[in-house]
């Protein structure tokens, strides 16, 4: 008997992605994106939606977004979220094929997974493979991922990963090991909702080695604060350099998620060297993890 | 109603769900882990090639708790190691005779079921790609079936389970037997190297401290000894006080049978080392010096490494 499916969801399935990409059309910076509402919004990765790296690549930031038919759109950026590496983009048009969210938490080992995109910039490229796992992955932090056998290329970032019925489980944001890697369907509906939080932190870090009191360890330098975040009002600057969490030595990056991720609004002791590495000096960061959207709140809260 | 496709999903989703509760993590190397498969109460299997160290080692179930494992014996020339472990119970799932007959023969499905502390179980979907009677594997064992799969065998996935396409475990994945492809160890094989490696903690091997090379015998010589044989294995080292030195094998004798067995090449001396000989007297035909001599070599023992 002929697999009856994979062929009609395929189709599918290409009805509801798009190709994102810069308006200087070069071939650089193109992804793929998921249409999630007939009235023009689309899913896609925060990475492929980088107003910065458009800008570099085409002098201004305008996106386009290209759909199966070939007519395209410029894009206007809705949300972004690089912590989850998702974005919401907006295009002005109606009467889309929307593909349909599924549960991701209902998802299976071993399930049969379709991933749709266009990579290396080919439109509408399809792979099939199994769900090898879903969790984990070492080095990625705590967050979960749909880790699928299928064969990404650059290019399907911002695409879907589709169950066997065509549902969309996951958005394909990297390869690792072998693997492709989706961040869950569900983070997709929490961004939507809104209640997907910015780094709770604010901070973006670099691991480095660094002498503390005649010891070398591990610390993560702060290479940036974002402003109006937990992180500067607890007066944490740039060149700080982050050695231990509630007394705790940092061990890897994964310390430092696994300390901010979750929990509640609490607070959070951080031990981190700035200038003289003789001395270790301890802050007290309030993390408003119930919502970050409003930075007003963690100005208040803070300053309370 | 369902599609085909989505009963093959579910079929597949079922099958990890049911034999993911008898794989294991391994902790018994550094960064990756691999896998084990509960194979009988209290006892894990794993591929040997990933246990890298004999103490220190861990085992996560599939409750998530890692708990203590000692090694309770290995044999490189299968790449079967077993671990003893507590708390285990009795395995839940199936095992196959480790015979791959119809319907589960070359072409039909086969998956690969891992664990990660990370992630937790972990599967792999391919095909038996071939498929052969007993064979010899390069560390010098031998395994009852060759069976190769196309499923891709990542770190972490040797030892795990492959279960066939009638819902059994055929044997255990490793990438350790062969450079092109992942193969899956017969559960015959297993069985059999186990209740040795229960007993003993290793699967003994015959000795004959000899140290040997396949030579081809010239006709003139094959006729006027009227030996059958093409060629025969020169000896080309003699182990000091070992079971062929005390026979008084000398270097440069070319041995061309022992006991009933011809010897034409290396793999006829190891097939006689592991058929349970240990122990016994053998009779060795040689040629030395142009003509057919005979000794009686008792076999000695030799412990897989």
């Amino acid at each position: 008997m002929a697999l009856e499916g994979f062929g009609q969801i395929a189709e599918q399935l290409r009805r509801s992605t798009v190709q994102v990409a810069s308006s200087s059309a070069d071939g650089r910076g193109q992804g793929s994106g998921i249409i999630i509402r007939s009235d023009g919004a689309i899913v896609t990765n925060a990475h492929v939606a980088n107003p910065e790296r458009s800008r570099r690549v085409a002098g201004h930031s305008r996106l386009v977004v290209r759909l199966w038919d070939g007519s395209s759109f410029p894009a206007s950026l809705q949300v972004r979220n690089a912590r989850r590496d998702l974005a919401v983009l907006q295009i002005p048009t109606t009467g889309l094929t929307p593909a349909t969210l599924a549960n991701s938490e209902n998802l299976r080992v071993g399930e049969l997974v379709m991933a749709v995109g266009n990579p290396f910039g080919f439109i509408g490229a399809v792979t099939t493979g199994i769900v090898h796992a879903i969790g984990r992955r070492p080095g990625l932090g705590p967050t979960k991922w749909i880790q699928a056998e299928v064969q990404l290329a650059p290019g399907n970032s911002g695409g879907p990963l589709a169950d066997a019925r065509g549902n969309v489980v996951g958005v394909n944001t990297m390869v690792a090991g072998g693997l492709g890697l989706a961040v869950p369907s569900n983070a997709v509906a929490r961004l939507l909702a809104g209640d997907l939080n910015q780094a709770p932190l604010g901070v973006v870090v670099h691991p480095a080695i660094v002498p503390v009191a005649g010891r070398k360890r591990l610390g993560l330098r702060i290479l940036e604060v974002v402003r109006g975040s937990a992180a500067e009002y607890a007066s944490l600057r740039q060149g700080d350099t982050l050695v231990g969490i509630e007394g705790q030595a940092l061990r890897s990056l994964d310390d430092l998620e696994q300390a901010v991720e979750g929990g509640g609004d609490r607070l959070l002791r951080l031990e981190f060297v700035r200038g003289d590495p003789n001395k270790v000096r301890s802050v007290a960061v309030r993390l408003i993890v119930s919502q970050v959207a409003d930075p007003e709140r963690g100005r208040r809260a803070a300053m309370a | 109603m369902q599609s085909s496709l989505e009963s093959l999903s579910n079929e597949l989703a079922k099958l990890v769900e049911e034999f993911q509760s008898d794989v294991v993590a391994v902790h018994a190397r550094s960064h990756y882990p691999s896998s084990g498969v509960h194979w009988r109460p209290g006892i894990i299997v794993t591929a040997d090639h990933t246990v890298r160290r004999e103490e220190d080692i861990r085992v996560t179930l599939p409750t998530g708790k890692t708990v203590n494992a000692t090694l309770a014996g290995r044999d490189s020339g299968t790449d079967i190691a077993l671990l003893k472990a507590e708390g285990l119970g009795s395995p839940a799932t199936q095992r196959g005779d480790g015979s791959p007959a119809p319907p589960c023969g070359i072409g039909e499905l086969a998956l690969v079921l891992g664990r990660s502390p990370d992630s937790g179980p972990n599967a792999s979907l391919g095909i038996i790609s071939a498929l052969s009677g007993p064979w010899r594997t390069w560390r010098g064992g031998r395994l009852d079936h060759y069976i190769r799969l196309d499923a891709t065998l990542f770190p972490n996935s040797s030892g795990g389970a492959v279960v066939d396409c009638r819902g059994r475990i055929l044997g255990i994945a490793t990438s350790g037997l062969s450079r092109i492809a992942g193969l899956a160890i017969p559960a015959s094989s297993i069985n059999r190297v186990s209740d040795v490696l229960l007993e003993k903690g290793y699967l003994p091997r015959g000795y004959f401290g000899i140290g040997v090379q396949p030579v081809a015998l010239p006709e003139a010589l094959r006729t006027s000894l009227s030996l059958p044989n093409k060629s025969g294995i020169m000896v080309v080292s003699v182990e000091p006080g070992g079971p062929a030195d005390r026979a008084v094998v000398l270097l440069g004798d070319v041995l061309v049978s022992l006991g009933n067995t011809s010897l034409e090449q290396i793999e006829d001396l190891q097939a006689i080392s592991d058929s349970g000989v240990i122990g016994k007297p053998l009779n060795a035909k040689l040629i030395r010096a142009g003509s057919l001599q005979e000794v009686t070599i008792t076999v000695g023992e030799r412990r897989g490494e």
